[in-house]
């Protein structure tokens, strides 16, 4: 039988090798080039070995960072208290802090998409602005941003802003249209008012829309997120890899990257449950 | 007696309702068009006054207008020409006064028929930020047990309350719908080819379902569809929209009659042939057109 069939019906067992299979062959080939590396030069820094990346993740989690003024009696500290005080524990509270500060201020971006999509008035006014202001790039606009509201905060959350609020407004918007028209009517006709209309009947249909568009777009967050860390900051993941980068620390690299990626899956694993318990109607439909 | 303007004037039924018009439609011309081209003419100068407790059935070819004469009764839609007066004044925005039973999308996807059912009674009772008051678990309370006796008369199972309309067949879907725009109590209930898309069992049940309600309540119902045995079988009244003047002209009403209660199958499809003859062009293959036998 041809693999090559849109009828084909692979078992459970095929099903599970392929989708491992990839994943097997790349830390398979990596880990056997690593070796290869290793053999004709002990020193190698770009591949580390498994045992290396192992130690420095464990400095990362258990030791301080090498700043820290807790480094000194670090020994005597228990194990939470040892991670919480780890440059990874302080490098992942920052960014999620600024992550969730930007996902927050993404909820104004989700209600201006409902309210250009439902009165006129609104989408005329702010529609074009949006539709232009979705095209900048918004990379080019970092050092406007910088200059603007300084190397603090405020510039990389709204780095973030820039970078995805438009494409959440026009998607807000578009959700907001697609509504049928009959279900605005009849909310007309049970005695609902514009606004009843407009959060009762097609905010509640169109937010698990909106939170699905808002987890497609958590990468682009993260990465303007990591720019503006990676740029100008003093703590982060990102920091923290562009710091060790200036000292091909490539065994922390890979798992501060790998951490990253576990990190982004938990949030998105945890949207999508959230969103199904929420709104089982949305799933099943 | 009431007057009823329509195009062929000697085939209005005398046993139209002497009571003053509920609806009035006024001369009304509706246009289609994007700028820079020729409006599409849709209705031409349509005249019609229904009265309270009327249930007409509009029927027509598809594409003649007969939703969008709904639109404007509803407010959806405003006319290029003319008015449409619902208890003496116009128009303006689709309110409670009438209650809308759509072909498709009838019922809220994120709610359950209960919910579905009280939104309206929530909404006007308890209002956006009424739900904080303390008086609003009784009053909810009671608004659960309409709903429920709504259920049953539609010959839903309690336990029916509970889903989602995903979950409901398209015939109990429309008898959610019935329920949920009768609980408000509208003075007119406006029905757009709602049972088009069940099969004929069901649609044979819904028929004598909504008949039930209509004596029962006395709602006026406008009901759109394409087959004339059902725009017979249920009305009062038939009102059938063609178009006289050719594809250009726009759609006007070509039969306004009204029906009695037919003793017999004989006199019944003595009532349809006439509608189909009205509405369909001399030689059209019904089924093809969109009227399919019952």
């Amino acid at each position: 039988m041809s693999i090559l069939q849109i009828h084909a019906q692979p078992s459970r067992t095929t099903v599970w090798i392929l989708s491992w299979f990839l994943f097997a062959t790349g830390i398979a080939s990596y880990f056997w080039i690593s070796r290869g590396r290793h053999l004709d030069n002990p020193d190698d820094r770009v591949m580390p070995t498994l045992r290396q990346m192992e130690r420095a993740f464990a400095d990362a989690t258990l030791k301080p960072a090498e700043d820290d003024e807790v480094a000194a009696n670090a020994d005597r500290q228990s194990l939470v208290a040892k991670i919480r005080n780890s440059m990874l524990w302080k490098d992942t509270v920052a960014t999620g802090r600024r992550f969730l500060i930007s996902m927050a201020l993404l909820f104004p971006a989700v209600l201006l998409g409902l309210h250009m999509g439902m009165f006129p008035y609104v989408g005329s006014f702010f529609l074009r602005f949006v539709l232009f202001f979705d095209k900048i790039v918004a990379l080019s606009l970092l050092p406007i941003l910088f200059i603007a509201f300084g190397i603090d905060e405020l510039a990389k959350v709204m780095l973030i802003v820039v970078g995805v609020a438009p494409t959440i407004v026009l998607d807000a918007f578009n959700l907001t249209r697609s509504v049928p028209k009959e279900q605005i009517v009849k909310g007309f006709t049970l005695g609902a008012g514009d606004f009843s209309v407009t959060y009762r009947i097609v905010l509640k249909q169109i937010w698990p829309r909106v939170l699905n568009s808002i987890r497609l777009n958590l990468k682009a967050v993260m990465l303007f997120l990591f720019a503006g860390e990676m740029i100008a900051s003093q703590d982060g993941l990102a920091y923290r890899i562009a710091l060790l980068r200036r000292h091909m620390g490539m065994d922390t690299i890979i798992p501060y990257v790998l951490w990253v990626a576990l990190l982004l899956f938990l949030v998105d694993f945890l949207m999508r449950t959230l969103n199904r318990k929420l709104h089982p109607w949305f799933q099943e439909a | 007696m009431a007057t009823v303007r329509t195009a062929l004037d000697d085939k209005v039924d005398p046993a139209i309702p002497e009571s003053p018009a509920l609806i009035c439609i006024q001369d009304v011309i509706v246009e289609y068009g994007q700028p820079g081209k020729l409006p599409k003419r849709i209705l031409n100068g349509v005249n019609l006054d229904i009265h309270p407790g009327e249930f007409i059935s509009i029927v027509g070819q598809t594409g003649c207008g007969k939703s969008t004469l709904l639109r404007l009764v509803l407010a959806e839609e405003m006319p290029a020409h003319g008015q449409v007066l619902v208890e003496g004044s116009p128009r303006k925005q689709p309110d409670r006064r009438c209650g809308y039973v759509p072909q498709k999308y009838s019922l809220f996807p994120d709610r359950t028929v209960l919910e579905n059912i009280t939104f309206g009674l929530e909404v006007t009772e308890i209002g956006m930020f009424g739900s904080f008051s303390p008086a609003r678990r009784v009053r909810r309370h009671e608004f659960q047990a309409e709903a429920i006796g709504y259920l049953r008369r539609m010959g839903l199972r309690e336990s029916d309350a509970v889903k989602y309309p995903h979950q409901l067949s398209g015939g109990m879907q429309q008898r959610v719908a019935i329920a949920q725009a009768l609980i408000m109590r509208p003075k007119i209930l406006l029905m757009d080819e709602a049972f088009s898309a069940l099969d004929p069992g069901t649609r044979a049940g819904m028929q004598r379902l909504i008949k039930d309600l209509w004596r029962e309540t006395g709602t006026t119902i406008l009901f759109v569809t394409h087959n004339p045995r059902e725009a017979v079988t249920l009305a009062t009244r038939v009102i059938a929209l063609g178009r006289t003047g050719g594809d250009d002209a726009g759609a006007n009403i070509v039969l306004n009659l009204a029906v009695p209660n037919a003793n017999n199958e004989l006199e019944t499809a003595a009532l349809v042939r006439r509608v189909e003859q009205s509405t369909f062009p001399a030689g059209t293959d019904l089924d093809e057109a969109g009227a399919p036998e019952l």
